[in-house]
């Protein structure tokens, strides 16, 4: 079997990827599931590419990467909505906490003669 | 008649010290209660109303023009106010129109009076090309909102108690007249528009909204319309 650069770089990111994430999120069986199979998936496509054309195929598209290519626009468009809306959902709360600091420290000024 | 003392003009600020005093002064004479909210500014502001007999509000941090109306509004509201006055601080209102602007709001019933620089009868300086970018702004306003104003920027308006506990201003920075619109709408408040004078100097334009701002503007609406 011959093995491709890419191959090893790709291999090595992914196990970096994992062991990133399982000392990040370690908490619960869950996560180690879906760790598992974010490694073993990697690792899968990554040495038998052709498999990604037969899933391509079945749901329209020419070719695996182009298939990986539309989702991952897809899933990074998701991805910068999600982020903005926390953004404003923050920026709300901190517009909270600045407005009653500053109702709180009111000051009324007096005339002076 | 209604009590001067029952009308608050909240003035949102941010660096406007060379301005500041003699705006709050006209306004104090009228006998007016003034709530200064000072976004975070930088300059002498503070200092420069010294002596003023006014609220004066401080955010710990720059938070935008739309936010600073807000918190006037909250604490107007907290002191009992009958009549909430949003007004700019660069001196380019006239507080003259602000008693026309009562008046005419318990004439017609309303609740929110917007002044406008476009009607018949109001007094403008306004150039042209800023003029064409405030008609273009009218009708994006009323593409989102549908509401159509006469005058779709302008910073003097007046709400009464009614208004203010439905309307809250979300949008910080420079989308908040559209969301006031929007909420205006989605609220059916009762509105009116009343010709005011707007009086543009070398200062106020180089302060306040540009031309250009316009597209910030139409992506805070755009997201806006997304998240809520």
């Amino acid at each position: 079997m011959n093995i491709n650069i890419i191959q090893i770089v790709l291999t090595v990111c992914i196990t970096l990827i994992a062991i990133y994430m399982y000392m990040r999120l370690r908490s619960g069986l869950f996560d180690i599931i879906l760790i598992g199979l974010f490694f073993v998936g990697g690792i899968f496509f990554t040495f038998f590419p052709e498999t990604t054309n037969a899933i391509a195929h079945f749901v329209g598209v020419s070719k695996g990467a182009n298939l990986l290519l539309y989702s991952a626009i897809l899933f990074l468009f998701f991805l910068i909505l999600k982020l903005y809306s926390r953004l404003r959902k923050i920026e709300e709360k901190f517009t909270e906490l600045v407005r009653n600091k500053s109702l709180e420290e009111a000051e009324e000024m007096k005339e002076k003669d | 008649m209604t009590d001067t003392k029952s009308i608050f003009v909240i003035i949102p600020c941010y660096n406007e010290g060379s301005v500041i005093r003699q705006t709050v002064e006209e306004v104090l004479a009228k006998g007016y209660r003034v709530v200064i909210v000072d976004d975070c500014s930088r300059d002498n502001s503070r200092k420069q109303l010294s002596g003023l007999p006014l609220y004066y509000l401080r955010h710990r941090v720059n938070l935008g023009q739309g936010a600073a109306l807000q918190t006037g509004i909250d604490f107007s509201k907290k002191k009992g106010a009958k009549y909430f006055v949003t007004f700019d601080a660069d001196g380019q209102h006239d507080c003259n129109d602000i008693a026309g602007m009562v008046e005419f709001l318990e004439q017609e019933n309303a609740d929110i009076v917007f002044g406008s620089r476009f009607l018949p009868g109001a007094k403008t300086n306004v150039s042209r090309s800023r003029s064409v970018a405030l008609n273009l702004g009218r009708y994006i306003n009323y593409f989102f909102s549908g509401i159509l104003l006469s005058d779709s920027f302008n910073g003097l308006r007046l709400f009464s108690r009614q208004a203010v506990e439905k309307i809250k201003i979300t949008e910080n920075r420079m989308a908040h007249p559209v969301e006031i619109l929007m909420l205006t709408a989605a609220n059916k408040i009762k509105y009116a528009e009343y010709p005011v004078a707007i009086h543009y100097s070398d200062y106020s334009k180089g302060k306040g909204l540009k031309n250009k701002d316009g597209i910030k503007i139409l992506f805070e609406i755009f997201l806006h319309k997304i998240f809520r």
